[in-house]
């Protein structure tokens, strides 16, 4: 991290800050992967084309979309399809999407596209190779759909309520990285500055998409319309964003990456505590402050959702703003540390929905204080894995008891605190989440109840002698061996454990869902159950050919009329 | 087959916990078959291989009774607890080198030499009859062969990487080891039902709108 800002206020406690309620209420901010990618291109002055666009008026075939960096090019490969709509679902168990794509390293020859061609509209049923860093796949928002071809086709214009009402034209229902169906490792990519950052590969995917998905939406409608058809007008398009559907297979991803997930979590909360730790604010900070809460404002009126959960999120978030409104207008915001009044009285005054909106807002004037810490993002410390066995008893019970200690009391016995199972279903290597005492899935139980563990664990060792070296109870007790190797990782990795239980009768993992979709920028949240959600990203944006400094970073608000 | 390294290692730590080893040692299973393939060497192979001998079934039998003096099972040692053992004792290998075998699937011994090395931050040697292997934690060097089946092995602290092998980014593991790492994987799948089909994904409003 960099060394050079001076911290008087000291980041939030990891037991404040890693609760499921908070980490459900995250919002994005300056170091979200979509933000960080988009100010990168930009600031780099990353270069985009069409080589390709092979596509018939039935909507099938097939387009390349390149962007040419510093020292490399990323093409993304688009296959379109034309799905029957009782084929169309977002559910990974899928077999068939209305558009499949991989993000190619470098750009493909004809031959290479052929190859594609034969797996990847097969998602998992195919194969790709180290040339593809991401395989995924879109679904078409049939009524948005429809109506944009009809509007565009006839020469008119999309009814903006509809567009609002939606958001997207397409969602993805999975964006696979990281050596998933064969693609290229992400070891094998991470050294490169501009992919060093999380998820950088998978983000510029979607931003691709989002400009593909436009130029099909066009070409349709002058299939169907021809020289009646309009193109989109650019703040309609402007308006769209690429929707995603993040179903539970991505809960336990926080939960077994410790390392990284702090990671994010650190660096924000180091970004929160340099800004709470600025004396005096300069009138063009808060300025800036004004203006990003007024576009939030309009953001979060745009904000819809039907799940019962989430609607009473957004009414406590609504009237949050309003008093934050009321605050924010009653001072001037310059003296005497302003950042950290403002979240000290968000802790009293707001739900957490409304702390965590302010704690990611406040980031705003401060670049040079927030945006490097992107690069601490990352997790490059793989030797956090390996086990000190030389580490006393003692030691190891009491980095168990500091994330943990709440947890040795829990009755875990009792039905509702270990209600459910996580496991992974035969049919589609899928996470689940079961009822343990009405399925029998607990022999099939994934180690994603780190509480629980830790909980077995501190009374195993209780009786031992507390100067042992830890390797000698691990030769004799394996079970606790992922434990104690989490317990250890918490010493660089203080947010790597969530305090919460995560098996029992009343986990929402949306929760998880949300703190990590929060962290790749999206906005929007929409849950459509318990366990799984849909989003938006990239509204706002600009499109490759629009983006530039002056459009590569605040895109996430939306511009409030003057 | 060609597959990326974090394919053989999900299906690496999804097989060693399907023949019933704990998470934990399943965990490092994963990496160690990860890095012996990264090495251009048959991890893919030799866990294989191990798990086919069932020791998950009475481990206890399978580990060093003691982590003072040479280190000696029941039975042969398990690679998978030994190697963990040696991996966890790395400041006890400065000391003085560690004696253990015989060891069943000795191959993957190294790789847990190799994590040693990474906590040593210097070089593990690792000898047997016919056979030594350098290694700096990163990069392996390796004159002679190892026996597939047992082994006895001194590990020691020291040694000098002079011709490490070529690192690999793929991994073309055998087909019917691959096989057979799938077929223990399986085994950590629940049978689908249509309850859990609806719940345990949790569908709920409508994905098609």
């Amino acid at each position: 991290m960099e060394t050079t800002a001076q911290t008087t206020i000291s980041r939030r406690d990891p037991g404040q800050v890693m609760r499921l309620d908070r980490l459900g209420s995250l919002h994005q901010c300056r170091l979200s992967f979509m933000r960080v990618l988009t100010r990168r291109m930009a600031r780099e002055n990353w270069s985009f084309a069409r080589p390709k666009f092979d596509i018939d008026a039935n909507g099938v075939g097939v387009a390349v979309y390149t962007a040419t960096g510093p020292a490399r090019t990323y093409s993304l490969v688009a296959f379109a399809h034309d799905l029957p709509p009782e084929m169309r679902s977002d559910r990974v168990i899928a077999t068939a999407w209305d558009a499949t794509f991989t993000l190619f390293d470098g750009i493909p020859t004809g031959d290479d596209i052929e190859r594609l061609s034969q797996n990847v509209p097969h998602q998992e049923a195919g194969r790709v190779n180290e040339k593809s860093l991401s395989v995924s796949r879109a679904n078409r928002s049939v009524r948005l759909w429809a109506h944009f071809v009809d509007a565009l086709s006839q020469g008119r214009q999309p009814d903006p309520e509809q567009v609002d009402a939606v958001g997207y034209l397409m969602r993805t229902t999975a964006v696979y990285g990281s050596g998933k169906l064969g693609a290229a490792d992400r070891e094998a990519i991470a050294d490169r500055p501009e992919l060093n950052a999380p998820f950088q590969a998978e983000m510029l995917s979607v931003f691709l998409t989002r400009a593909f998905v436009r130029d099909l939406v066009e070409h349709m409608a002058r299939a169907k319309g021809g020289d009646q058809a309009v193109r989109l007008a650019p703040e309609t398009a402007k308006r769209l964003g690429i929707g995603n559907s993040t179903g539970l297979g991505m809960a336990p991803y926080i939960v077994n990456h410790p390392v990284l997930f702090n990671n994010w979590i650190m660096a924000r909360e180091e970004a929160i505590a340099r800004v709470r730790s600025v004396e005096t604010a300069s009138e063009a900070e808060v300025a800036c402050f004004r203006r990003m809460l007024r576009r939030s404002e309009l953001s979060v009126a745009r904000w819809r959702s039907e799940h019962p959960v989430q609607i009473d999120k957004l009414a406590d978030l609504n009237a949050d703003l309003e008093a934050l409104s009321a605050r924010v207008a009653a001072e001037d915001l310059i003296g005497d540390h302003p950042w950290d009044r403002l979240v000290r009285w968000s802790e009293t005054a707001l739900t957490l929905e409304g702390q965590e909106l302010v704690a990611s807002l406040i980031l705003e004037p401060y670049s040079e204080l927030v945006d490097g810490l992107s690069d601490c993002m990352a997790d490059a410390n793989k030797d956090a894995f390996l086990i000190d066995g030389a580490m006393p008893v003692a030691q190891v019970r009491d980095l168990i008891a500091t994330s943990f200690a709440w947890a040795f009391d829990l009755d875990w016995e009792a039905r509702e605190n270990c209600a459910r199972a996580w496991y992974v279903s035969e049919e589609k290597l899928e996470p689940r989440m079961g009822e343990r005492f009405e399925e029998p899935i607990a022999p099939y139980e994934q180690p994603l109840a780190p509480a629980r563990d830790a909980a077995a664990a501190h009374a195993a060792l209780a009786d031992w002698d507390g100067a042992a070296p830890i390797a000698e109870f691990l030769l004799r007790h394996p079970e606790h061996r992922h434990t104690v190797r989490r317990a250890q990782m918490t010493q660089v990795a203080p947010y790597g454990e969530i305090r919460d239980n995560t098996i029992s009768d009343r986990v929402l993992p949306i929760d998880m869902l949300r703190a990590k979709l929060a962290f790749f920028g999206a906005t929007h949240f929409d849950p459509r159950s318990d366990r799984w959600v849909r989003i938006c990203m990239y509204s706002g944006a600009p499109y490759p050919e629009e983006l530039s400094p002056d459009t590569a970073d605040l895109w996430v608000y939306p511009e409030v009329d003057q | 087959m060609s597959f990326a390294l974090n394919e053989i290692e999900a299906t690496a730590k999804r097989a060693t916990r399907g023949a019933g080893y704990d998470w934990g040692l399943a965990e490092d299973a994963s990496k160690a078959v990860r890095w012996l393939c990264a090495q251009g060497l048959d991890g893919a192979g030799a866990l294989a291989a191990l798990l086919s001998l069932g020791f998950a079934a009475d481990l206890l039998c399978h580990r060093p009774r003691s982590l003072g003096g040479a280190w000696r099972g029941e039975e042969a040692l398990c690679p998978l607890t030994t190697g963990a053992a040696l991996s966890d004792c790395a400041s006890q290998l400065a000391q003085a080198p560690i004696q253990m075998g015989p060891v069943a699937q000795p191959l993957l011994v190294l790789s847990f030499a190799a994590m040693a090395a990474r906590r040593l931050k210097g070089c593990v040697t690792v000898t047997a009859e016919g056979f030594s292997a350098v290694t700096d934690g990163a990069a392996i060097q390796i004159t002679g062969d190892l026996p597939d089946s047992t082994a006895d092995l001194q590990v020691a602290a020291g040694g000098v990487l002079e011709a490490p092998r070529s690192g690999q980014s793929r991994a073309e593991p055998d087909a019917a080891a691959w096989d057979t790492l799938n077929q223990f994987a399986h085994k950590t799948y629940a049978p689908a039902t249509e309850q859990s089909r609806l719940l345990g994904a949790g569908a709920g409003l409508s994905d098609n709108d």
